[in-house]
C-alpha cells in the first residue's frame, strides 16, 4: 500500500430530523486495501456510505480523493470519480438479462440510437471472464441464484471502472461456497489495485478479508484497528459500548415431552423421507447448504407448501396442516427468513403484533381496543422493542425490532413451537443477543424452537440437537457438543 | 397519550357512551394514518390532506357565487353527490385490500334493473324486489371475488370483464328501453312505487333521505373497517397478502367479502339513483365506476392497498360534489367543468402525496 491514503473523510457530518447520524466522522483508505466498516444498525454505516456513492447528501465535512477535494451529488458524479456502491438488497433487474443489467443506462449504441445488441454480449462476456465468473450473459437475472446475482452485481459495478468499491452486507444472503468464492475474489481485486469499504455484522468474516477495520456507534468513529489488533471481544465491546458477557448464552433446560414429531415426511423431487421429532423446551438447529430444502421443510409444516406424503403429530395427536391458519391453531408459529413475508408494512407496531391473535381481542368480530391496547404494551415490554410507540408504522422500525414485532406476534398467539427461519439475518450484535436470551426465556416455558441457521457459531451454541440436510434429506443428528464447525460443513455439502 | 385522549372526547362528544366510539377511535383512525404522536395540529396537517382541500374550495366558492353558501344547496350537493359517495365506501374497502372494482357502475345498473323489472312487469311487491336487487348485487360481487380469487387473474381484468357482461344482462333484462318506460306505465302495472321515489328524493326534516343512507353506510363501513375483525384482516391483505397469509389470515375469503360489500352498496346506490330518476335503465351510472375511484383516491386512500379509510373516502366524495356544483353556479361550461375536475383530482393526490413524504419519515 502507498503511503498516502487514496480516500479521505474529514469530519462528515449529517443530520436527519431528530436523528443525528454521522458526527464529524473521519475515515481513510489506501489503494489496494479492504477497510471493514462495522457498527451496530443505526451507528451511522449505511448513511457514511451513502454519502460517498452520491445518494446522499452531506451537512458538512470534506470528501478528498487523491488530494483533491471533491463534491459527490449523484451516483452518475461518483461513477465518474472511480467510486460504485454494491447494495445489500442489489439493484439488478429481475426480467432483463445479466448483459442488459451490466450496461443498465449506458447500453453501447450504433448510430446513436440503435441499440448494439452483438456488442453489448460480447462486452459483458469479457466483463464476466475477468471476474473469473462463469455465467451466460444471455440469462435473465430472475433465473440466477442469489449469490451469482450478487456477482452480476459487482459485475455492473466493476465494469464502470471503479477504483473504490463499496460492499454493503455482501455476505448475508450467500451459503459458505459461495462466501469463500467472494472473498477470494475481493483478494483479486485488491491485488489490482481496487479499494475496498466492507460493511458487514459477520464479525468472524473480518481476518478472513480485511486489512484494517473501522467501528462506528451512535455516528460517531470510535477507532481504527489494523485487523490483527481486532478481536472480537473488542470490536463487539467499541461498537456496543460495555462489555456483552456472552453473546451466545444458551442456558441449561430440561426438554420435556416430545410436542412435534414428523414422520417420513415426503415433497416428491425435493423432500424425502424427513423424520425428526421435538420435544417442549428444546431448540433443534436445522443446518444445511442453500437448495438443501430447510426452508422447504418448515414451510411444509407450517402448511404453506403441500406434502406428498407423511405424518406430522402434534401433542402426539396426528394432524393435518394445509393452511397456515391450521398451524397457528395447533399452535406452531413461523418467522420467515425475509422479515417481509411476515410484517405487514403500512400497519402500526399494534395491529402487526396481533395479527395471528385476532380472536383473542375480539368479542364477536368486534374488536376490543383496549384490550388489544394492553396486550400490546405488554410484549413491547416483555421484548423491549424501541421504538416503544405502538402505533409507528412497523415500516419504520430497524431490522432487529422489526424481527422483534414478528416473534411477539407468535408469542401472542401463544405459540408452542416456534419456527425461525435465519433468525438474526441482517440484525446488529445487540438484538442478536436480545433475541438469544429470549430464546432462553422460552424454553424455560416449555417452548419448542427449530431453528434454521447458517451461522455455524449460532447453530453450535444453542441448539440442543443439530439436524443437518443435504439434498432434501436428513443426513445426520447431532446432539449438543456433538458436532464441530467442520463436521457441520463435511456433513451438509 | 392518554391526555390527548381525554381532550378529543371532551371536545367531540358530550355524552359519556360517546366517548369510546369518538376519543380512542378517533385516535387510532388518527393513529393508522401516522407513525408519530404529535400536537393535534400536526395531526391535521398529516391526515387531513383532504380536508383542508375541501375547506379552501368551500370558502373560495362561499365568495365567488352568492348562492353557495346556502341550505338549499347543501342539499342539493349532498343529493347529487349521494350515488357517488355510497359506490366510493365500497371501493374505498376494494381498494384498501389491494384490488379494484370497475363493474360498479354496471352492477348497479344491473341490480336496479331487476328490481324495477320485478315490481314493475313481474309484479313482484315492493319490499321484495328490492330485496331481489340488494341480493343480486351482492351475488355478482361475491362471484367478482371468486373469479379473482379462485382464478388468480388481475382484479382489473376480471372486473372489466363483468363490467360489460353485467350491461349486457342488463340491456337484455330492459330490452334496452328505461323500467318502466311510459308505454309500460301506461299499458300494464303503472310507475314506480311511491317508497322508492321517496328512496332517491325525499327529504326527512329537510335532510335528503340519500344523505342520510350515505351517513349510514359510511358508519357501517367505517365499524367494519375499524372495529372489526374483518377489517382488521382487510387492512393486512392489502398491506401485505403474504404476510396476511402466514399469520393465519384467509386472504381469499376476505378479499371475497369485500367485492361482495362493493356489490350489495352498488345495489344501494341503484336504489337511490332510480328513485331519483323515478326510472331504472341499463345505462345508468355509466361512469360511476371511475368516479367512485376518483373520490378514494382524492380522501387520500392509497391505491395499492393497505392505508386508507372511509371518512377520507367521504370527503373525496364531497369535493367532487362541491366542485361540480360551485363550477355550475359559476357559470362554466359543462366541457370546461370536466377539464377542471380532471386537473383538481390530480392536484389533490400530489398535494396529498408530498404532504406524505414531506412529515411522515
Amino acid at each position: 500500500m502507498s503511503p498516502k491514503p487514496l480516500l479521505r473523510l474529514e469530519a462528515i457530518d449529517k443530520s436527519f430530523p431528530g436523528v443525528h447520524a454521522l458526527d464529524h466522522v473521519d475515515f481513510d483508505l489506501y489503494e489496494g486495501e479492504v477497510h471493514v466498516l462495522l457498527g451496530e444498525n443505526g451507528a451511522g454505516k449505511s448513511t457514511l456510505m451513502k454519502i460517498l456513492s452520491g445518494s446522499l447528501p452531506r451537512d458538512s465535512g470534506r470528501i478528498i480523493l487523491r488530494d483533491t477535494p471533491v463534491e459527490i451529488a449523484n451516483s452518475y458524479q461518483a461513477h465518474l470519480l472511480g467510486i460504485g456502491m454494491v447494495y445489500q438488497e442489489l439493484s439488478l433487474i429481475p426480467n432483463l438479462n445479466v448483459a442488459e443489467n451490466i450496461f443498465l443506462g449506458r447500453l453501447p449504441k450504433r448510430r446513436s440510437f440503435l441499440v448494439d445488441w452483438s456488442e453489448i454480449n460480447k462486452k459483458a462476456q469479457q466483463i464476466l471472464k475477468k471476474l473469473n465468473v462463469n455465467i451466460d450473459p444471455m440469462l435473465p437475472v430472475n433465473h440466477l441464484s442469489m449469490a451469482e446475482r450478487q456477482l452480476v452485481e459487482i459485475a455492473k459495478v466493476l465494469s464502470l471502472e471503479v477504483k473504490i468499491l463499496l460492499l454493503d452486507e455482501p455476505t448475508s444472503a450467500l451459503s459458505e461456497r459461495e462466501r469463500q468464492r467472494l472473498f477470494k475474489l475481493i483478494r483479486e481485486l485488491g491485488e489490482r489495485g481496487i479499494s475496498i469499504i466492507y460493511i458487514s455484522h459477520h464479525l468472524s468474516e473480518i481476518p478472513l478479508v480485511g486489512h484494517r477495520v473501522t467501528v462506528l456507534r451512535d455516528g460517531k468513529k470510535i477507532a481504527t484497528l489494523p485487523v490483527s489488533k481486532a478481536d472480537e471481544d473488542t470490536i463487539i465491546r467499541m461498537m456496543i459500548g460495555r462489555d456483552l458477557k456472552e453473546q451466545f448464552f444458551k442456558e441449561e433446560t430440561n426438554p420435556g415431552k416430545v410436542i412435534l414429531k414428523v414422520e417420513d415426511l415426503e415433497i416428491k423431487g425435493k423432500l424425502h423421507q424427513v423424520n425428526f421429532t421435538l420435544h417442549e423446551g428444546e431448540i433443534v438447529g436445522i443446518f444445511g447448504l442453500l437448495g438443501a430444502g430447510c426452508t422447504l421443510l418448515v414451510r411444509a409444516l407450517f402448511g404453506l407448501e403441500k406434502m406428498d406424503s407423511g405424518k406430522i403429530y402434534v401433542n402426539n395427536r396426528i394432524v393435518t396442516i394445509s393452511s397456515p391458519a391450521d398451524a397457528i391453531r395447533l399452535g406452531l408459529g413461523y418467522l420467515a427468513k425475509d422479515r417481509r413475508e411476515g410484517l405487514i408494512p403500512p400497519m402500526p407496531l399494534l395491529s402487526n403484533i396481533t395479527l395471528a391473535s385476532l380472536r383473542k381481542i375480539s368479542e364477536r368480530s368486534l374488536i376490543k381496543h383496549q384490550k388489544e391496547q394492553q396486550v400490546g404494551k405488554k410484549y413491547l415490554k416483555e421484548l423491549n422493542i424501541q421504538p416503544p410507540d405502538l402505533a409507528r408504522m412497523v415500516r419504520y422500525l430497524s431490522g432487529g425490532n422489526q424481527q422483534k414485532t414478528a416473534l411477539s406476534k407468535w408469542l401472542c398467539s401463544g405459540s408452542k413451537v416456534l419456527i425461525f427461519d435465519e433468525p438474526t439475518r441482517g440484525i446488529d450484535v445487540r438484538a442478536k443477543s436480545e433475541i438469544f436470551q429470549i430464546f432462553n426465556q422460552l424454553t424455560k416455558a416449555g417452548v419448542g424452537i427449530l431453528m434454521i441457521s447458517s451461522e455455524l457459531l449460532e447453530i453450535l451454541a444453542m441448539a440442543d440437537r443439530i439436524f443437518v440436510m443435504r439434498r432434501g434429506a436428513l443426513t445426520v443428528a447431532y446432539q449438543k457438543g456433538e458436532a464441530t464447525k467442520e463436521q457441520l460443513l463435511k456433513s451438509a455439502s | 397519550m392518554k391526555e390527548r385522549r381525554k381532550k378529543l372526547s371532551t371536545i367531540k362528544s358530550n355524552s359519556p357512551s360517546k366517548i369510546y366510539l369518538t376519543g380512542s377511535s378517533v385516535i387510532h383512525f388518527f393513529n393508522n394514518w401516522s407513525p408519530t404522536g404529535g400536537k393535534i395540529f400536526k395531526k391535521i396537517l398529516i391526515s387531513g390532506g383532504p380536508i383542508i382541500a375541501l375547506l379552501f374550495l368551500c370558502i373560495y366558492l362561499s365568495f365567488a357565487s352568492p348562492y353557495f353558501f346556502t341550505v338549499g344547496n347543501f342539499m342539493n350537493i349532498t343529493r347529487q353527490s349521494s350515488i357517488n359517495a355510497i359506490l366510493a365506501i365500497g371501493q374505498t374497502m376494494v381498494i384498501i385490500s389491494a384490488g379494484i372494482d370497475l363493474s360498479v357502475g354496471a352492477v348497479l345498473a344491473l341490480s336496479a334493473s331487476i328490481s324495477a323489472v320485478a315490481m314493475s312487469y313481474w309484479g313482484l311487491n315492493f319490499g321484495f324486489s328490492i330485496f331481489l336487487g340488494l341480493i343480486v348485487g351482492t351475488l355478482i360481487g361475491c362471484i367478482n371475488g371468486i373469479i379473482i380469487t379462485k382464478g388468480r387473474i388481475p382484479d382489473f381484468v376480471a372486473t372489466l370483464g363483468m363490467m360489460t357482461t353485467a350491461r349486457g344482462i342488463s340491456l337484455i333484462l330492459t330490452g334496452g328501453l328505461p323500467v318502466p318506460s311510459h308505454f309500460t306505465a301506461t299499458a300494464l302495472k303503472g310507475y314506480l312505487p311511491l317508497g322508492l321515489i321517496w328512496l332517491g328524493s325525499g327529504d326527512i326534516f329537510s335532510i335528503p333521505v340519500p344523505a342520510l343512507i350515505v351517513v349510514a353506510v359510511t358508519i357501517l363501513g367505517w365499524i367494519i373497517l375499524n372495529h372489526t375483525t374483518l377489517g382488521r384482516a382487510i387492512y393486512a391483505v392489502g398491506g401485505n397478502s403474504e404476510a396476511a397469509k402466514t399469520s393465519g389470515i384467509n386472504v381469499e375469503g376476505t378479499k371475497i367479502i369485500a367485492y361482495s360489500i362493493m356489490g350489495l352498496l352498488a345495489a344501494v346506490a341503484g336504489i337511490v339513483l332510480t328513485g331519483r330518476l323515478n326510472s331504472a335503465n341499463a345505462l345508468m351510472a355509466e361512469g360511476a365506476e371511475l368516479q367512485s375511484i376518483a373520490a378514494v383516491v382524492i380522501g387520500g386512500t392509497n391505491l395499492f392497498g393497505g392505508q386508507g379509510g372511509v371518512i377520507g373516502t367521504l370527503i373525496g366524495a364531497i369535493i367532487m360534489g362541491v366542485l361540480g356544483n360551485g363550477l355550475n353556479l359559476l357559470n362554466v361550461s359543462a366541457f370546461w367543468q370536466r377539464v377542471i375536475m380532471g386537473l383538481i383530482i390530480i392536484v389533490v393526490v400530489v398535494f396529498d402525496q408530498w404532504r406524505r413524504r414531506r412529515f411522515v419519515f
